[in-house]
């Protein structure tokens, strides 16, 4: 068995999936992991299968492509990557949220100097409801911060974006919004 | 994965909702320190305290950045000094105080407490010595606080221990009367204390508590005034008092979580065992930050209104349940505390006389703790201090519960009158007292009143 990664994209109606799986099923592949979701209309879905080594994934995708015609999606079938074997004790869970009126290349210098310090963004969620609140116009990344990451360094970092730019930026550990907000932790 | 409300709902209780971890409190025993020389016993409680408190500031800084909150105070609280210091006479347990004092501004910390006396149903030597030296210490240090408690279910009410109380709290106030009687203000008479208090001024480490614990006092009456505030502009029309118990129940399981999590990891840190979270709504004098202020979000006109005591009943109990759901160790006081010169929404209610004083001690009846930084007319005679504390010690013995008297006597004031303590004490306005300055004969009779019976509950 061989492991592949499908990714499928297209704007959102009933059927996709029941198309992608039942190609999948009838080539004898079985999903081992899949993750979709809706931006505005749009459906966006990554799927880990494993397949026959005889399979190849040109067939597969000519095959996804002719049942998935009438849904005019993009699909696409590549070798999966190796599992990652990073050990999850290594990095720390935070949430950085930035506060203040949206502005053209926000999203941009934020991750951009997150990568800088080796931040990995494992989420991030934007409302800009516009108005005076602070809590109305904000960013929210989830990040995995690694170990070698100066904590102190990247809160100084942030600071000078958020000097410069009028914007309120905070790092807390995500184990705080879980605590509060979860029974079961 | 967090959902958006989730985290915006946290981080509006922080950024602006006034949660704190208002104090985080080393509890450390000294009962290995006793000594009957004096400058042994000093040297080996300055030693043990800076020892095992070295890094409580700078830990609690980390911590507190770790996670965007602040932990606004850290504070010490040691084994009642009557006991471990009861060899010594008054004078030189303020020179101990002093010692308690010298340790506290070693560390960088605000407050100390367990200048402490157990005196429910006795006085022993160390007893009455420490209630003698209690003027000079509280007047003398800038750290220390005292508490003595004078009452039990179990045990009845010591009326002489009482008396005691009034003339030593009516000579702190006069020995700080350029400050409008601030040391009166560091000195709590209770019933029924808690070994576990992390709040001042009423924090000492019990005689059953480990050799030292770290345990944490979470505030945030703001949080639960928003939440309520909320629920009323959302859905104001379907809102009944079950929904308003519901929602402070709610809240207060999301604060004392936020609390146990960090008081934890302070206590990891330190290498010291967890002790308990205590949740209490613990005004300062800022806005958003009021236990008066949830009064008048629930529709009462002011703390103090017919109505005031249902609804205070209503939240020190949700309160109370919402931090026992949420954590496995709540301890200490955990209620809604109502402090006249803490909460300016409440000195005003004074002001403006919605408030007076024997309304405000029905109210205790069903608070977490009692007659909480009330300023009184400097001719208050001690008789009628005691006479004060006596009525809330009832209160207290009587119902089971925590009870307190914190009252200061204020030199040259009269009712009406504002004086100032500053920082956290705040100010606020004279409380008037009937008979104030008159004598009490009944109060003189002392002796003990006798634990109340436990059944034919009515």
């Amino acid at each position: 068995m061989k492991k592949l990664l499908i990714s499928v994209m297209g704007r959102d109606q009933p059927g996709i999936l029941a198309a992608v799986s039942t190609v999948i099923y009838q080539r004898q592949g079985n999903i081992e992991n899949l993750s979709q979701t809706l931006l505005q209309s749009v459906f966006g879905a990554l799927l880990i299968i494993t397949v026959p080594d005889t399979e190849a994934p040109d067939d597969l995708h000519k095959a996804l492509l002719e049942a998935c015609s009438k849904l005019q999606l993009t699909v696409h079938v590549n070798p999966a990557f190796p599992e990652s074997s990073a050990p999850g004790a290594l990095i720390q869970p935070y949430i950085v949220s930035v506060m203040g009126p949206d502005r053209q290349g926000l999203v941009s210098t934020i991750s951009s100097r997150l990568a800088q310090h080796d931040v990995n963004i494992t989420n991030m969620q934007a409302v800009f409801k516009g108005g005076d609140k602070a809590l109305d116009n904000l960013m929210i990344f989830e990040v995995d911060v690694p170990k070698h990451t100066v904590m102190q360094k990247l809160r100084e970092d942030l600071k000078a974006i958020s000097d410069s730019l009028s914007l309120d930026i905070s790092v807390q550990h995500r184990k705080i919004f879980e605590s509060v907000s979860k029974i079961r932790n | 994965m967090l959902s958006e409300k989730d985290i915006i709902s946290t981080l509006a209780m922080v950024r602006e909702e006034n949660l704190d971890l208002r104090t985080i409190t080393v509890g450390i025993n000294l009962t290995d320190c006793v000594s009957d020389n004096l400058d042994v016993f000093k040297g080996k409680i300055l030693d043990k305290i800076t020892r095992t408190a070295a890094n409580l500031v700078p830990v609690c800084d980390r911590i507190g950045r770790r996670y965007g909150i602040d932990v606004a105070n850290k504070r010490i609280s040691v084994s009642p000094i009557a006991v471990v210091g009861a060899p010594f006479n008054a004078g030189q347990l303020v020179e101990v105080a002093l010692t308690l004092d010298q340790a506290a501004a070693e560390l960088g910390i605000d407050f100390i407490g367990g200048f402490s006396a157990l005196v429910e149903k006795g006085l022993s030597k160390g007893d009455a010595a420490l209630i003698e030296a209690i003027p000079q210490a509280l007047a003398q240090s800038q750290r220390v606080c005292a508490s003595v408690n004078v009452a039990t279910t179990r045990a009845g009410i010591n009326m002489d221990a009482i008396m005691l109380m009034g003339k030593a709290i009516k000579s702190a106030a006069e020995l700080t009367k350029a400050q409008d009687g601030l040391a009166a203000a560091k000195l709590v008479v209770f019933a029924n204390i808690p070994q576990d208090i992390p709040f001042m001024a009423g924090a000492y480490l019990g005689i059953g508590e480990p050799d030292a614990v770290v345990s944490v006092g979470v505030s945030g009456p703001g949080v639960v005034k928003n939440a309520l505030e909320q629920a009323f502009a959302d859905d104001g029309e379907h809102i009944d008092l079950s929904r308003v118990s519901e929602i402070i129940k709610q809240t207060a399981a999301r604060l004392t979580r936020a609390g146990e999590l960090v008081a934890r990891e302070v206590a990891t840190l330190l290498e010291l065992p967890f002790g308990v979270v205590d949740l209490s709504l613990a005004p300062t004098p800022n806005a958003n930050d009021s236990v008066g202020e949830i009064f008048q979000s629930v529709g009462l006109p002011a703390i103090g209104a017919p109505g005031s005591t249902l609804f205070l009943a209503l939240l020190n109990d949700a309160v109370k349940k919402g931090g026992a759901f949420a954590s496995s160790h709540v301890g200490g006081l955990s209620g809604a505390f109502i402090p006249v010169c803490e909460d300016l929404n409440i000195a005003n209610a004074v002001t403006s006389g919605s408030l007076v004083l024997e309304k405000l001690e029905a109210m205790t009846s069903v608070c977490s703790v009692g007659l909480d930084m009330v300023a009184l007319p400097g001719d208050t005679t001690a008789e009628m201090l005691a006479a004060i504390i006596a009525d809330e010690m009832a209160i207290g013995v009587i119902n089971k519960k925590t009870t307190a008297a914190r009252l200061i006597p204020v030199p040259g004031k009269k009712a009406g009158d504002t004086v100032y303590f500053g920082g956290l004490l705040g100010e606020g306005p004279v409380m008037a007292v009937k008979h104030g300055a008159e004598e009490n004969r009944f109060i003189r009779l002392g002796g003990r009143v006798p634990a109340p019976i436990q059944s034919l509950v009515n």
